[in-house]
Order: C-alpha cells, then structure tokens, then sequence
C-alpha cells in the first residue's frame, strides 16, 4: 500500500464555528490503483486529496505513507516525500510562466539533485510521452490550455512517483482536450503509475477503477468498474 | 535551477518591476553612498591638507581663533629647542601678515594679501611647483593666483606693503621682494593671494628687527607624534601644543560634526526608503505568485527553498541597484562637492565628499542588511503559506 488512510478526519477553525470538511473516512492506495473521487463541490474531495498527497495533514484519524505517519513527520519530511514519491496535477497546471516546458519539467529533478545529464534524458523523455517534444521551448502563454497540462502532467512525472495526484485536471479544457488527457492519464496508469482524480466530469471519472463518491465530507459510495 | 538563478528568472520576468526596484535602490543607494562619503569627507579632507605642510604638531602661544592669535616670544629659540628633542624631526617657525602686494605693471592694481614667514631649518609648509624657495631675506615665492593677478613671473618684483602685522601698530613703509618660485599652500581659496618669506624677510616688511617672534611652531615628529607633543609640553608648558589628530578631534567636536549629524539623518532616510521601496516591491511581487508557490511547495519544493528564492530576489534587486549605486555616487559626489566649494573662503583643495574604503564597506553592509530586511515579510509570508488552502483560493478565485 502507498497511502492508507484510517478513519481521518479534517477540521477547519473559521470564525462562524469549526467546519468538517472530511469526516471519518478510511481507504488505501496501492501500487497501480486509479481512483476517481468525485461529488457536490465543497464535499471535500479536494481536502481529502490534499491530506492523501501529504500537502495538508488530519486532525485525526491516521495516515499512513509507505508505512509511515504522515502526522508524525516535519514539515520538510513531508516536502521530501513529495518531491520523491508524488505527482501532482492542478485544474490551473500552475506552470512557472518564466520557465519554457522544458525548464518546467526540469525544475522538480534539479531540486530532488537528479545529476544534469540525468535530468536532460528524462526531460526529453517526458515531453514525448505527452507529445509536445517540438514545443519544449515555448513558454506556457504560448501553449493551449491542453498543451500546459500535457506539460504539467509531464512535470508531475518528472521524478517517477509512485502516486500521481491530479485535482479537477480536464477542469479547464474542452471536452475533446479533455479526452486527450484522459488518455494520457490511462497510459500513466497503465505504465504502473497509482492515480487518485478529483473531478466533477462523469466521463473522466469512468476511467477509474475505483470510483469514490463524497458527501458533506464522507464516503457515500464506492464503486468499481 | 538553484534559487539564485530561479530568483533572476522572477525578476526578468515583470522587466519593468524589476527595473523599477533596480533603479530605486541605485538612486537611494547613490545617496547612501554619498552620505558616508560626507560624514567623513571633510575630516579626511582636512588631514591631507594638514599632512601636505609636512608638520603634525603645531605649536602656539594660545588659542588661535579666528585671527592669527597671540605671537610666541623668541619662537625661533623654541623651534631650535624643540629640534633637539629627540622625538622631533625638525620645527619651523611661522609668522602670518596681512599685506597688500603689486606688481611692477602700474596697469594692474594692488592685491590684498597673506602671507607666511617661515624661519628655521626644516622645509617649507608649501609645495614648490617651479623656482626655489626664498633663502635671502628679500625673496619671495607666490601661488598661481598671485603670479596671475599680480601679471609677475619669477624673477618679478612685487612690492610687498604690510597692513597688519602683530608687533608692529604702525603701517611700515613698502619693500621690494624678488619672486624666486611659484608654489602651493595647502589651504589657499580659489581667489586668495599668498606669499611665502623668510621670518627675515617678512620681519622687514613689518618693518621690525624681531626675526624670532612667530604665531606657531610647526614640528615633525619621528613618527610618534603624541610622544613628541608630550616632550614638547615638558619642555614649554606655557605653549599650547596640538597634534593633527587632537586639531582634528577639536575641529570634529566643533563645526564638523554638522555634516556627520546631517549625514547620519539622511543615511537613515535613505536606507529607511531602500527598505520600504524593496518590501513593497517583493511583498507585490509575491502575493501575485501565490498559487504557483503553494504549487512549487505542493511539488515537493521545501519551505527552505521557496523561501531562499525570496531572498535571492531581493539580494539581485539590491545588489544590482546596489552595483550601480556606487558609480552613480561618485558622479554626485563630483556634483554636490563643486556646488559646496563654491562657498567663500573654502580651500581649493578642500572635499567635502571623500572616498574612503570604510564608506564602501559600510554601504555594503547597510544594503545587504537592508536586502535581508526588506525580504523578512515576504520571506515569512511564502514560510507560512498554507499549501492546501491557497491552492483552493486560487481555484475558487
């Protein structure tokens, strides 16, 4: 199991009065799995999805990261697993607009200290696998909004993570755009790569195995395809 | 990309926020600059002027004011006194007068006049550009701008008529002097006319027989001038005795520490304005990158590292403006010194804006200080920057 999650819970201190935002659930994520996590917005998909890639932690309950809990760990402990373990993917790509897609999907390997002919390979390796190898040197205000993704989606992969998370990633494209990634996210899935997506798009969602639907912060329903 | 590189990446980014910050820090830092150059300047300036006489103990009969002060009695047997100390290297005695001076040509008028009388073995508290000093008693040496105002060269008569002279009530009758060199005096203005004499000579255009009377004694030292100063206060403790550094310690407690006072508020001015203009910037600057930090961290860059490349910004910003600050500084300094100079009675080898290697240490110092101050909030806004709920805002948003 990568990520295992025992009856957590996140609780947020606002001034109207604490707000639950993930209440009680308990899952895991092996090696391979593909996860979709979808639901009415503010149901805490994307809490539960923060808290499963070790960016937020709960406020009770357990979470496990290849055996080790995440609430225990400091908070440079936490940077590092994710540097070396996880993937992310954002609805915005939040690409560096300064760095062209090369140097994007570069930046993550210089900061785990990948030597520089390493992260050249990879680098190269990568925006062919998403298909924009002619367009590794245009910044993202020249990229579509399906291209920055690829090319999020390739800075996600840069340091081979076991677990790639990507949070509303059609959220932003048209649904032909939209299909491509979700092709692209199969491939990934398919080449070993563990996948949990929070999405509001049915058609997105039916790729996962696994499909987990969330309710005022709980786990309704869970079913598989 | 380390974060040096990645810092230089943000600033090239927003060109036109970048060239501001520059900018700002190189005018604010061309002002700091200006001001340590100031704060220190005429007392640096000073000390050369006073170290150009060859003397650094200077001794009188009393406090000089305003005027020449009172005359020592029998100076040139103290000088010969003092020599023999062994600590002194040689002492000169120095009688100054008022005069008025003309030149053979009835076309050009008589110019007012101060000039020097200098007895005893030791050289002359002037540099000597052409000629020779006088050594007969009715030889003279002038600077450029008697030699020009007068219309004489060397070799000229000019016609010497004391107006003031201490020890003497009466106005003596005119002498006729030979000019045998054109020299320098350290503390000449730009319009003064200054002769130099022998003790003998000028003793004769006071029309006195005294050669040996003389407002101060100037000594040399062999090196250890407070050593000296002490054997001469044994020796005469009747005599005021002042080495260069206590006339310069006298001077900084008087007028001088106006400009320190004046440089020390516009220094803290001017930092203070560094310091603001460079957190406002950053501050700007990070609050528009918010969700691409919180993704950076997301991405497993750690907080150490986000906060590095904020530190990185604002240490290019102000070492760049920083760089250039200090060239732009010496350009001003030019500028204001020339604007200074043009008060009356200033010397025409007197700055008010020197360089000095303690100045740059200190402006360094001040703005990188001033790079890790600015950057603190912004430094610890990225360090507290929630990950999960800035990347939420940013979506919601």
């Amino acid at each position: 199991m990568i990520v295992r999650a025992d009856d957590i819970s996140r609780v947020f201190a606002m001034p109207a009065g604490p707000v639950v935002a993930v209440r009680n659930v308990s899952l895991g994520i092996g090696p391979g799995d593909y996860v979709a996590i979808s639901g009415p917005s503010g149901c805490g998909k994307s809490t539960l999805l923060h808290m499963l890639g070790c960016v937020d932690t709960p406020s009770s309950g357990t979470l496990l990261f290849d055996q080790h809990d995440v609430s225990c760990m400091s908070d440079y402990a936490r940077s590092l697993v994710r540097l070396r373990h996880i993937g992310f993917v954002f609805q915005r790509f939040f690409l560096l607009p300064m760095l062209t897609a090369w140097e994007n999907v570069e930046l993550p390997q210089a900061e785990a200290g990948v030597p520089r002919s390493e992260r050249r390979a990879r680098t190269g390796e990568l925006l062919a696998y998403v298909g924009l190898a002619s367009r590794a040197d245009h910044r993202p205000s020249q990229l579509s909004g399906g291209e920055m993704q690829r090319v999020a989606i390739a800075r996600a992969l840069a340091n081979r993570p076991r677990l790639v998370l990507a949070d509303e990633p059609t959220g932003e494209l048209d649904r032909s755009t939209g299909q491509q990634i979700a092709a692209l996210l199969d491939r990934i899935n398919a080449d070993g790569t563990a996948l949990v997506i929070v999405t509001h798009d049915s058609a997105l969602a039916e790729h996962a195995r696994r499909l987990l639907t969330m309710r005022d912060g709980r786990v309704e329903e869970e079913g598989g395809r | 990309m380390n974060a040096l590189a990645y810092a230089w990446r943000s600033l090239v980014r927003q060109p036109a926020r970048a060239v501001l910050g520059v900018l700002g820090v190189a005018a604010v830092g061309a002002l700091l600059f200006d001001m340590l150059l100031l704060s220190e300047g005429l007392v640096l300036s000073m000390r050369d002027l006073l170290d150009r006489t060859g003397y650094d103990i200077r001794v009188t009969a009393g406090d000089p004011g305003r005027d020449a002060g009172p005359l020592i009695d029998e100076a040139a047997a103290v000088a010969a006194a003092v020599s023999a100390q062994p600590s002194v290297r040689s002492a000169i005695t120095v009688r100054l007068a008022d005069a008025r001076l003309a030149g053979a040509s009835s076309a050009v008028r008589p110019r007012r006049a101060f000039l020097q009388g200098i007895g005893g073995e030791g050289g002359r508290p002037w540099t000597r550009r052409r000629g020779r000093d006088p050594m007969g008693t009715l030889e003279v040496v002038l600077n450029d701008e008697g030699v020009r105002a007068l219309g004489v060269e060397i070799g000229s008569e000019v016609t010497v008529s004391v107006s003031s002279c201490s020890g003497n009530e009466e106005a003596p009758p005119p002498v006729t002097f030979r000019v045998v060199g054109v020299v320098t005096f350290p503390f000449d203005s730009p319009d003064d006319i200054t002769a130099g004499l022998t003790a003998a000579g000028l003793a004769d255009a006071c029309g006195t027989d005294d050669h040996g009377v003389a407002h101060a004694v100037m000594v040399a030292s062999r090196g250890d001038a407070a050593r000296a100063a002490a054997d001469i206060s044994t020796l005469r403790p009747d005599l005021r005795v002042l080495t260069t550094d206590e006339a310069l310690g006298a001077f900084q407690e008087q007028g001088f520490s106006y400009f320190r006072q004046i440089s020390t508020v516009l220094t803290t001015v001017t930092v203070s304005f560094a310091l603001l203009l460079i957190a406002v910037l950053l501050t700007v600057s990070v609050n528009q990158r918010l969700g691409e930090i919180a993704a950076l961290r997301a991405l497993g860059f750690s907080r150490r590292r986000v906060v590095a490349d904020v530190l990185c910004e604002s240490a290019l910003t102000v070492g760049i403006g920083g760089g250039l600050s200090l060239p732009l500084g010496a350009l001003l300094a030019v500028w204001l010194d020339s604007i200074l100079k043009r008060m009356p009675e200033i010397p025409t080898e007197l700055h008010f804006f020197v360089y000095h290697s303690d100045a740059l240490l200190v402006h360094v110092s001040l703005l990188a200080a001033t790079a890790l101050l600015a950057a603190l909030y912004p430094m610890a806004t990225v360090a507290r920057l929630p990950i999960a709920a800035t990347l939420r805002n940013e979506v919601v948003s």
